[in-house]
């Protein structure tokens, strides 16, 4: 619920309201086809020779899988009979999946969003990749690939809040173009769909595999500052150089108390 | 609404529009309930558009979709009756003021709408989705005097009672009170400060919480608005024993009912994590306190009116305005 919007956009926000009646939401770009790109996953790549790379460890007690009973939507329901099993911190061989690695400091100049866009995808009732990282402009085609409908509520602070409704199959584009970490998006109809949304200023950055490692490409050489954030824990950062060549970073994550 | 002015014969028309508000009167209590139902699972943009769903009449009533949109569907059931009622006071109401009270309805059935719509276009903001709850209440507080104004008791001669000044400044302010109360309520509410107070009746283990946050704030602000709810509560049953009149002491009894009623459900809102049910009836409940205050106001008003004004001339009952 959120208080930015106040009543004083209430009636900057007539027109818009008005030509909203037919049914689209305001912030609902038209529909498009898919481009043909890879799920962001990896990290876009820059200008230079340099990478990093690792592995993103943890620390702790993760805790266990939970089951998430589907009800109220008899498709989603009978995809997921036995429920939907849902892991705050996934942890394979001492590496933790779906963290943001990311430079945070040292990059010098602009890099232009990169042309193919990323996809967040609604299938099986659940969002595909559960972590996102784009990089500011970059086009993200939401995707219903299930035979239900779904809205997608993203909950920005510094870029335009949205919410799209997806009766069926269908891709709708939005544009998140202010960096932004840990935007979060979710499904009001299906309440146990959650995603997180990184819009990054470069295209340094990657998001971790199933067992923690990661690379990012296409770095100046230079000193950086790297940090690895994950939605539910503490972030860490540290400082790195890397040469006209690869650069090797491993951190690890540690859980509260 | 005039006392002084001749009164028509209560003919069945005029039976059939109070049937016809109280039921409006009773669609409206289901209404806040699946409004209130709506907020409790937080399903209000499970819906992205509006006035449509999903750009349909009629949206698949899965998850979230079936809180939403049933509520609209609801919700233009009561804007239809209204509409009627409204047509059917213009067309055969004799009395203007309850003609005007009828237009008034359907323009807050509409703005209601609207709300409700730009609520859900501009994500819920805070000073729509208050008013919103609020002007439902005012609505609900509309129907009852239309119910009332269209009943035969009104066009009765009254019979006197103690204390009736008494009862109706009471009735009065506990009305004032109850609203003020709801005001408070929708603001923790959708400020989503109904667990800023995690614990009942202690505030974090003490009678009066350190207030860190402006949601322990407003949390702690409708815990006072309680006791001084039931306080009034209290005080205006008193009053309406003491006029040992039924039409004000059954009444003045179901109010005291429901805020015992009413205080057990925020207790359990609290101590259940807001569970859905708990909550909701909290709403409801609330809002039949409210209808109960306001109509004891307006009976105490009406019975004081009839007694300063010369007697309806014996013979059928009368509809007075």
């Amino acid at each position: 619920m959120s208080m930015r919007n106040t009543l004083g956009l209430l009636a900057a926000g007539m027109i818009p309201f008005l030509s909203a009646c037919g049914g689209g939401g305001g912030e609902t770009p038209a529909p498009t086809a898919a481009p043909a790109a890879a799920p962001v996953a990896k990290g876009a790549s820059g200008t230079g020779n340099g990478s990093v790379s690792g592995k993103i460890s943890f620390e702790g007690t993760a805790p266990g899988p939970q089951k998430v009973k589907v009800t109220g939507d008899a498709k989603c329901a009978a995809m997921h009979k036995d429920g939907i099993e849902k892991q705050a911190i996934k942890v394979k061989d001492g590496g933790i999946a779906e963290v943001l690695v990311y430079v945070k400091s040292g990059i010098s100049g602009s890099y232009a969003p990169p042309a193919d866009a990323a996809i967040l995808d609604q299938q099986g009732c659940n969002y595909h990749p559960l972590v996102l990282a784009v990089q500011a402009g970059q086009q993200v085609t939401i995707r219903n690939s299930d035979d239900t409908l779904h809205n997608i509520h993203g909950q920005p602070t510094e870029n335009a809040e949205f919410n799209i409704g997806q009766p069926g199959k269908k891709d709708d584009p939005i544009k998140l173009d202010k960096p932004e970490l840990k935007i979060k998006v979710g499904c009001d109809v299906h309440p146990w769909m959650r995603s997180t949304i990184h819009v990054l200023a470069h295209p340094f950055f990657a998001v971790t595999k199933e067992d923690g490692t990661y690379e990012i490409k296409g770095l100046p050489a230079g000193d950086y500052e790297v940090e690895a954030l994950h939605p539910t824990l503490p972030p860490v950062s540290q400082k790195v150089t890397v040469p006209d060549g690869a650069a090797k970073l491993d951190l690890t994550l540690k859980s509260e108390g | 609404m005039s006392d002084t002015q001749p009164v028509p014969s209560r003919d069945p028309a005029a039976r059939w529009r109070h049937r016809w508000a109280a039921a409006t009167l009773a669609s409206t209590l289901l209404l806040i309930f699946a409004g209130g139902l709506v907020t409790s699972t937080d399903s209000a943009l499970a819906v992205p558009d509006w006035p449509l769903s999903y750009g349909m009449l009629m949206p698949p009533m899965v998850g979230g979709v079936f809180y939403e949109h049933g509520h609209r569907m609801i919700a233009s059931f009561v804007g239809l009756l209204t509409l009627i009622l409204a047509a059917w006071m213009a067309w055969q109401e004799p009395r203007p003021e309850i003609r005007r009270l009828g237009w008034i309805a359907l323009g807050a059935v509409c703005l209601q709408g609207l709300l409700g719509g730009l609520t859900v276009l501009f994500y819920t903001p805070l000073p729509i989705s208050v008013a919103h709850a609020c002007l439902a209440q005012t609505f609900l507080c509309i129907m009852v005097a239309l119910t009332y104004a269209t009943s035969r008791e009104w066009g009765e001669a009254a019979a006197s009672a103690d204390d009736v000044a008494g009862v109706r400044a009471a009735a009065a302010v506990t009305t004032a009170g109850v609203f003020a109360q709801l005001v408070i309520g929708a603001i923790m509410r959708h400020a989503e400060a109904g667990l800023a107070i995690p614990d009942f009746p202690l505030a974090f283990g003490r009678i009066v919480p350190s207030f860190q946050t402006p949601e322990i704030a407003i949390h702690f602000a409708h815990r006072l608005g309680a006791i001084v709810v039931m306080v009034l509560v209290a005080r205006l049953a008193v009053r309406a024993g003491r006029s040992r009149d039924p039409r004000f002491r059954r009444p003045a009894r179901l109010l005291v009912l429901l805020t015992v009623l009413q205080v057990s459900l925020g207790a359990a809102a609290v101590l259940s994590g807001m569970a859905v049910y708990p909550t909701t009836t909290h709403v409801a409940v609330g809002a039949a306190l409210l209808a109960t205050s306001f109509f004891l106001a307006l009976r105490a008003r009406r019975v004081l009116r009839r007694l300063s004004v010369a007697p309806v001339a014996s013979g059928a009952p009368a509809l007075a305005s």
